[in-house]
């Protein structure tokens, strides 16, 4: 008895906490079929019976009238956010080894000192960093470029691969470097055979957060870019005038976090077979 | 967004007519643009598609999708077609323009070469632009410009903005309401009086507030008295302003309405002003749910949905109940802003009585466009600007309301456009040509505080109405509170230097 | 061989400090100016912004309100995202579908995002208060009283942030070690204690990492209060980003804001530090 209630209790909280999570994008699907007079009414869900239908939303998306396309701003996007999450994980997963294998020392600066200031990267407010990152860009003459972006965007993810990695590898056991070590493999060697082909759910983990961070970011995507180079969320808000399109921004929701929530799919896949096991210890 | 690929066909034929043809002389079909017919003169599609831009970029900086942002769009892509141009537009919200254009413009960077943005802002971009050359000033187009509009576009002496629309704020009220004798019966029973378009601000907060929460169109939902832009950055300074002007605007003191501007003293926590503030906040209880974080969007959905009985900002919400498909269409009318039967007159130090009620309409605003100085392309860039606004477009522009296109022409201002080209009613019509051409020609206007540093100034007004607007303050501390922040801004930026910007706003109200 | 240790630090480290070193000097130098909208460059004033910065009232109350928000926030994704973690981790059906599903809602991009949440709280258009007529709680005020206003803020957060926590956390779950527990079911102990002594005491580090990123990561909360509310009603939301923000891009104080950035920044430094320790210490003992 007491076990069904608890039992009872599980699935309730489970399913209300599904419904919230569902909620926004039940909302979303909806109101991206609407027009301004679909809106205006009050708050509606059903097409046909409480409001009459319209693709507007969806086609100011994809070139139709009044609207953008977002079909070049969503392939940049994928350019920058692939390229900048590869470098960051690349540079940050042999970062975070070297943290967690050997020791350094400067002065009074220890490894832990070193992990924190990467980490210490994603305190500054975006806002301030706009001037100084536009004037090193316009230096290195990659204002409005891809390439510029991409620059830009490692800083802020090469932080959260290194804080994941780091966790990672500390709760790799060392004896499978030292195994290594003493069948005489450098340590480049080790980390390459050995330690990098057991890393998978650590950068499984790690590159989801580049990947969301980086694919998310609107701030610096819109202060250095001019007319040429434009991504996704950029292009979405172009939609956003003196009336705010509900409709529109629906539609333009769904179609962003359409490619990560894959990556959710993926993510749970590693999660599911235990392959996540020590990508967080 | 760049704009798609000429399309070819059309500018071969093109290019063959205009080599065969003298383009004086050309009488040619330019209906395929969407226009009715194109009017001669020095931007008229003729003349453009006789220019030859072609291996040539022109960079435009823009509003978002639609206000501004879609005509900027099309014209950009016709004038690409007519010229070989390759035309690259970018569209931005109006909340993050600012900073866009800011920074290239701070770091030296030639990153736009034409500029769309709110005219208030020439104070701090001023010394970024170029000046209109004279050839275009005397253009058909700009030469009917109303002399509002181009003294909005005037700065020191030269003409600095390209005039491509005409904004202001006036009174929109739902005409099918007023009009009903069961509403007219009711209103009298609350108040005593007739239900008349209110002349007051005071009229305004009574009638929205005997309409409130009631359902005074019999569709079974919910009406309330009055939306209006309360939501703190996102332009209620501009809704703040309209209320306090005839209260603060003394038709016979000269000399500044935002500051006097012999002394700098800021004027905001004057006794006008801090009356206009109370009214605002005795306002709040007839809004919406909701209504008192209202941005514009919001207003616009609440009163071009048919949701409250009156609001006041610019066109768009009109325009929204306008709309073919729109519930409200043909039920709605225009007029000018209420004004004040008392009306503080700073020079004597007193409240004066008006009879007639002071009216102090609201220039506010305004899309405007520019062409920046460091442009390798100005030529370009200026027929781009003069295509825009050319008269065939414009009159084409402003039957799309969502295009954010408002009547800045003399001939803008003929109810017979409306009624023939949109299909309005002729009261509506009639009763929006008129608002619109009254406050145009009308006396006691009150412009933007267009200075530099206008946005410190701005935010720095609206969170202090915004702590009286929530209670966290009286109207007179909020306001006094502004008024030492407004000193502290002048103080930094140089009482002569601000003086010498305002001095340019101050002429244009007291012209 | 040792050697070879700064081949996997440097060229991390070194690309960082690269793209890092020359906004954070400018940073640094540009506070010392008084770089506005009217006097670009990089004149000297030495301390006068941060003399500013320490009588700018509307700053500290930014800076306290953001410290009790992102507590108050953090806290709940913490505790929500642990009791989701436990509660999917194992015997339930359909737990791959309810992982994937509370995984999804950090994947939204924050700036659209927030727009879709100001309709959904918008109090005669959305959809939340006509739920919440017919659940009999009656609608509410969500975006013009200042408590409902920070909970509006707080329930966006929570949304979005709480799938954070829940990863890491079911993640550290699903890699436990088996034996501690049936050594606890030999002890005789009950779902509590063996959460109190085994499970808690193993989440611990783990947990520690998840909320100083977070309490980092919230602390930035800017986009969601520019679109839900400007800071109002009064100033009843300003966070010290929004602060920032204000300041620097819709003012453009370059330098003051600078100013108050660095502040911020030694702020956090020191207060993360402070947290870390405490966190560490509490684990610790136990």
């Amino acid at each position: 008895m007491k076990h069904t209630s608890y039992l009872a209790l599980k699935y309730l909280v489970v399913l209300a906490w599904s419904a919230f999570v569902v909620f926004p994008f039940l909302w979303m699907l909806s109101t991206s079929f609407k027009s301004a007079n679909g809106v205006t009414g009050g708050a509606t869900w059903l097409p046909w019976l409480q409001y009459e239908p319209s693709t507007a939303g969806w086609s100011a998306l994809f070139g139709g009238p009044g609207g953008v396309n977002i079909l070049r701003p969503y392939l940049n996007s994928v350019i920058v956010t692939l390229s900048a999450s590869a470098l960051s994980l690349v540079l940050g997963t042999l970062a975070a080894y070297g943290l967690s294998r050997f020791t350094f020392r400067a002065g009074p600066v220890r490894n832990g000192d070193i992990t924190f200031f990467f980490i210490s990267q994603r305190i500054m407010p975006p806002i301030v960093l706009a001037i100084p990152f536009f004037l090193m860009l316009k230096t290195l003459g990659l204002l409005d470029t891809l390439t510029g972006l991409i620059l830009v965007y490692i800083a802020l993810l090469l932080p959260i691969a290194v804080w994941v990695m780091v966790d990672f590898f500390n709760s790799v056991p060392r004896g499978l470097d030292e195994m290594a070590w003493m069948d005489g493999c450098t340590p480049v060697v080790t980390f390459l055979r050995v330690i990098l082909p057991n890393a998978m759910p650590g950068l499984v983990v790690a590159g989801m957060f580049c990947l969301i961070f980086g694919w998310n970011d609107f701030f610096f995507a819109f202060t250095l870019t001019f007319t040429k180079v434009q991504l996704l969320p950029v292009s979405i808000v172009a939609l956003n005038s003196s009336v705010t399109p509900w409709w529109a921004l629906s539609a333009a929701a769904i179609v962003s976090v359409a490619p990560l929530a894959v990556l959710a799919f993926v993510v749970e896949r590693f999660l599911s077979r235990g392959g996540l096991a020590g990508a967080v210890r | 967004m760049t704009t798609t690929k000429t399309t070819v066909l059309k500018r071969a034929l093109y290019a063959a007519t205009a080599l065969c043809l003298p383009a004086a002389a050309m009488a040619q079909d330019y209906s395929s643009y969407g226009i009715k017919e194109d009017v001669p003169g020095a931007c008229s599609f003729a003349a453009i598609d006789a220019k030859d831009y072609s291996g040539r970029t022109l960079n435009i900086i823009t509003h978002a999708i639609p206000v501004i942002g879609e005509p900027t769009a099309l014209h950009a892509q016709q004038f690409q077609e007519l010229t070989g141009a390759t035309v690259n537009v970018v569209h931005v919200p109006f909340g993050d323009l600012f900073q866009r254009i800011m920074i290239p413009f701070q770091t030296g960077q030639a990153a736009y070469d034409v500029l769309f943005y709110a005219s208030l802002w020439l104070g701090d971009f001023n010394p970024y632009f170029a000046e209109v050359p004279q050839s275009y000033q005397d253009s058909s187009g700009m030469m009917s410009v109303t002399p509002t509009y181009k003294g909005v576009a005037t700065w020191n002496g030269k003409m600095l903005q390209y005039t491509m629309d005409g904004d202001r704020h006036y009174l929109k009220y739902r005409a099918d309401v007023f009009e009903n004798p069961e509403m007219q019966a009711m209103f009298k029973e609350k108040t005593g009086r007739d239900l008349t378009v209110p002349a007051t601000w005071e009229e305004y907060n009574e009638v929205a507030a005997a309409f409130n929460d009631m359902d005074f169109d019999g569709d079974g939902q919910p009406n309330f008295g009055s939306a209006e832009v309360t939501k703190r950055d996102d332009l209620m300074f501009s809704a703040f302003i309209s209320r306090v002007a005839p209260y603060a605007k003394h038709p016979d003191v000269k000399g500044g309405f935002f500051f006097d501007l012999e002394t700098m003293t800021p004027l905001v926590n004057t006794p006008g002003w801090v009356h206009g503030l109370e009214l605002f906040v005795e306002a709040q209880k007839s809004m919406p749910p909701g209504g008192t974080s209202f941005g514009l969007g919001d207003e616009i959905f609440s009163f071009g949905g048919g949701q409250t009985l009156m609001s006041y900002s610019w066109d768009d919400a009109f325009i929204q109940a306008m709309q073919e498909d729109s519930p409200i269409r043909n039920k709605v009318a225009a007029a000018i802003l209420p004004g004040a039967h008392e009306v503080w007159n700073r020079d004597t130090g007193a409240w004066d009585h008006f009879d007639e009620p002071n009216r102090a309409p609201y220039v506010t605003w305004g899309w405007s466009s520019a062409v920046a100085a460091n442009s390798q392309n100005q030529d370009m860039a200026f027929d781009y600007l003069c295509f825009f606004a050319n008269e065939a477009n414009t009159l084409s522009d402003l039957q799309i309301g969502r295009f954010g296109v408002n009547p800045y022409r003399d001939t803008h201002f003929d109810p017979a456009f409306y009624e023939t080209e949109m299909g309005w009613d002729a009261a509506v019509a009639e009763s929006y040509a008129t608002t619109l051409r009254d406050i145009d020609g009308g006396a006691n206007q009150v412009f933007d505080l267009r200075v530099p540093g206008v946005g410190e100034f701005m935010s720095s007004l609206a969170a202090g109405v915004a702590r009286a607007m929530s209670g966290e303050a009286s109207a007179q501390e909020a306001l006094d509170g502004v008024a030492a922040e407004w000193g502290q801004i002048v103080d930094r930026i140089g009482a002569d230097r601000v003086r010498a910007a305002y001095a340019n706003v101050v002429a244009l109200e007291d012209r | 061989m040792y050697r070879q240790k700064y081949l996997f630090l440097l060229p991390g480290l070194l690309v960082l400090v690269a793209i890092i070193l020359f906004p954070l000097l400018f940073t640094i130098r540009v506070s010392f100016s008084s770089w506005d909208v009217y006097n670009p460059g990089l004149n000297w004033i030495g301390g006068d912004n941060f003399t500013r910065l320490l009588a700018d009232s509307r700053y500290w109350q930014a800076l306290v309100r953001l410290s009790l928000l992102t507590l108050a926030t953090v806290t709940l994704q913490y505790v929500l995202g642990f009791g989701l973690a436990l509660l999917v981790w194992r015997d339930i059906a359909a737990r791959r579908l309810f992982r994937v599903l509370f995984l999804v809602p950090m994947m939204t991009t924050p700036v659209v995002m927030s727009v879709i949440w100001r309709t959904i709280f918008h109090e005669s258009l959305g959809p939340l208060n006509p739920i919440l007529d017919a659940l009999g709680i009656g609608a509410q005020p969500w975006l013009s009283q200042a408590g409902h206003a920070l909970a509006a803020v707080m329930i966006v957060e929570i949304w979005q942030w709480t799938p954070f926590m829940f990863l890491m956390l079911l993640a550290g779950l699903l890699s436990l070690p088996q034996e501690p527990y049936l050594a606890a079911r030999i002890d005789g102990a009950g779902p509590i204690r063996t959460f109190l002594s085994v499970t808690f005491p193993m989440m611990a580090a783990i947990s520690t990492g998840a909320i100083l990123i977070r309490l980092i990561e919230a602390s930035k909360l800017m986009e969601t209060i520019y679109v839900l509310t400007s800071g109002g009603p009064g100033t009843s939301t300003e966070t010290t980003s929004y602060y920032i923000y204000i300041r620097g891009m819709r003012d453009f104080q370059i330098g003051y804001s600078a100013a108050l950035s660095l502040t911020y920044l030694v702020v956090m430094i020191v207060s993360l530090t402070v947290i870390a320790k405490a966190l560490t210490r509490m684990v610790v003992k136990d």
